[in-house]
């Protein structure tokens, strides 16, 4: 008896709407009861943040990917973030310079967009791609890796501030697993689900399936640097996305799927 | 933060390093899936990972030398030194994967003779493909690639550190403009080439100027960022 599957196709439109207030409204959210509260459990809101960042990423990628750009879909999510990082850096550092320390996240997202602007124009100007949406999928990933970049280095450092963001994750170490985990969750989705049958519904869900599992793996970092008890509460809320969205998923494929027949390594109720 | 003639020094060390890279790329006998499975010329993976790895050997060998001396000329010579050696040890253990357990000849299809060894090609190569294994003037040329790789990116490094005084944040730093400028250069080549004898070769220009206009916002950018001081 196959029970209905909860699908959705969202328009690229509201889901660019959806990452952007979804990811800063996330992160001012940690970053304000955090400082106010004087403590770092809300730490988890910034890395659960990162889901509409990394939806609005998958999108995005799959949309310029599925033009075929020759170089693989891996290479479009280091694009990203490594614009990302650049962004990132640049908001937090340049608006403590100014003076307006509380406006790091938007300036690193207003750059961000822009330079991804800039890199699709000279994609379709310069190297002649001619893909109409480049420069609107370069604009959505390079916000979405920054926002990714972002929120994922809250929930270590627990602080927007641009010197605890270096001391935490910088001189740690850390942000070459955020640098990875991120392009993971952003290029995966696209990368294991392309094809001529691919969905949107299955491609995002398995893109916060990855969220989920890269919310483990941050939390994990955060124990060196906010303590235990923060540090759980980010590694459960993670576990608690990668299980839900990978039972979804796992549904999401079977609706796909023209048959579905065990091995026998599973039992026949596991499917 | 004071702008001087240091910084416009600065941002031209990273503007040339971004180059370099955007250049280097070229040079690398990147095969793609195919060539994963014996099916083109070159090593079998992307771009982005080939220019990632030597990129960041390079910046590890550029920052050891730096914790010893800040002289420019060393750091430069050890980043393209990493480098070669790695991209070196990548084709090598490659090319004994496609020798001994493959077993293909290693021809180009892009060329009729070797321009290096001056043996023919087209006997060699399997119908059907476009050439197999890394030939020798894929290696010669994958490493000068792999050099001009680490070059820029001890010359993207160099001036960072001194700006904010931090290795880490640079090498992270660095690592995304050499993203950047490698994800540009894959696409003007669209993926695969063989080296500095494809065809594909002559379209550098192309992947010159995307990365000279990239590269200079991101040196905008990458000047600005100096070390904050106190409590903000």
């Amino acid at each position: 008896m196959p029970q209905p599957v909860k699908g959705f196709k969202v328009d690229p439109k509201q889901l660019r709407i959806y990452g952007v207030v979804g990811s800063v409204v996330g992160i001012y959210l940690a970053s304000i009861l955090n400082s106010t509260l004087h403590t770092d459990m809300f730490s988890f809101l910034a890395a659960l943040a990162t889901i509409p960042a990394v939806v609005w990423g998958a999108n995005a990628v799959r949309r310029v990917c599925a033009y075929g750009i020759g170089t693989g879909v891996p290479s479009i999510g280091m694009l990203a973030l490594g614009m990302g990082v650049v962004a990132a850096l640049f908001g937090l550092n340049i608006s403590e310079q100014l003076g307006v320390g509380f406006l790091g996240v938007i300036i690193a997202l207003i750059y961000s967009v822009i330079f991804g602007y800039v890199i699709g124009t000279i994609a379709n100007k310069v190297i002649k791609f001619n893909i109409p949406i480049m420069e609107e999928g370069n604009f959505d990933l390079s916000g979405a890796g920054t926002m990714a970049i972002l929120g994922w280095s809250f929930a270590i450092s627990g602080s927007l501030s641009y010197n605890s963001i270096v001391t935490d994750v910088f001189n740690t170490g850390f942000l070459a697993i955020i640098f990875i985990l991120g392009g993971l969750a952003i290029l995966h989705p696209f990368n294991a689900n392309l094809g001529p049958d691919e969905k949107q519904d299955r491609t995002l869900v398995n893109g916060i399936m990855v969220c989920g599992l890269a919310i483990v793996a941050v939390g994990l970092c955060s124990v060196l640097t906010l303590g235990l008890a923060p540090a759980m509460v980010t590694i459960v809320v993670g576990f608690a996305v990668w299980y839900y969205s990978y039972v979804w998923f796992f549904r999401l494929a079977k609706r796909d799927a023209s048959a579905v027949v065990g091995t026998g390594l599973l039992p026949p109720s596991a499917l | 933060m004071n702008f001087d003639i240091n910084t416009i020094v600065y941002m031209l060390e990273i503007i040339v390093g971004g180059l370099l890279v955007g250049i280097g790329v070229h040079f690398v006998p990147v095969g793609g899936a195919p060539a994963a499975m014996a099916q083109a010329t070159g090593i079998g993976t992307g771009t982005v990972q080939l220019a990632a790895g030597s990129g960041l050997t390079g910046l590890l060998s550029a920052g050891l030398m730096m914790s010893v001396t800040h002289n420019l000329w060393p750091i430069l010579a050890t980043g393209a030194v990493g480098a070669m050696i790695m991209m070196d040890a990548t084709m090598l253990t490659g090319t004994w994967i496609y020798a001994y357990a493959v077993g293909a000849p290693f021809a180009s299809a892009k060329v009729t003779y070797d321009p290096v060894t001056g043996w023919s090609q087209p006997p060699y190569v399997a119908p059907g493909t476009v050439g197999q294994g890394i030939p020798t003037v894929c290696f010669v040329s994958g490493t000068i690639g792999a050099a001009m790789g680490g070059l820029g990116g001890a010359m993207i490094y160099y001036p960072l550190v001194l700006i904010n005084h931090n290795p880490a944040q640079s090498a992270i730093f660095a690592i995304g403009i050499f993203m950047v400028d490698a994800v540009l250069a894959s696409w003007n080549i669209q993926g695969t080439i063989e080296g500095f004898h494809d065809p594909k070769f002559k379209k550098w220009p192309g992947a010159f100027k995307a990365c000279l206009i990239s590269t200079v916002i991101l040196a905008v950018v990458a000047v600005l960022i100096t070390p904050i001081t106190g409590g903000a």
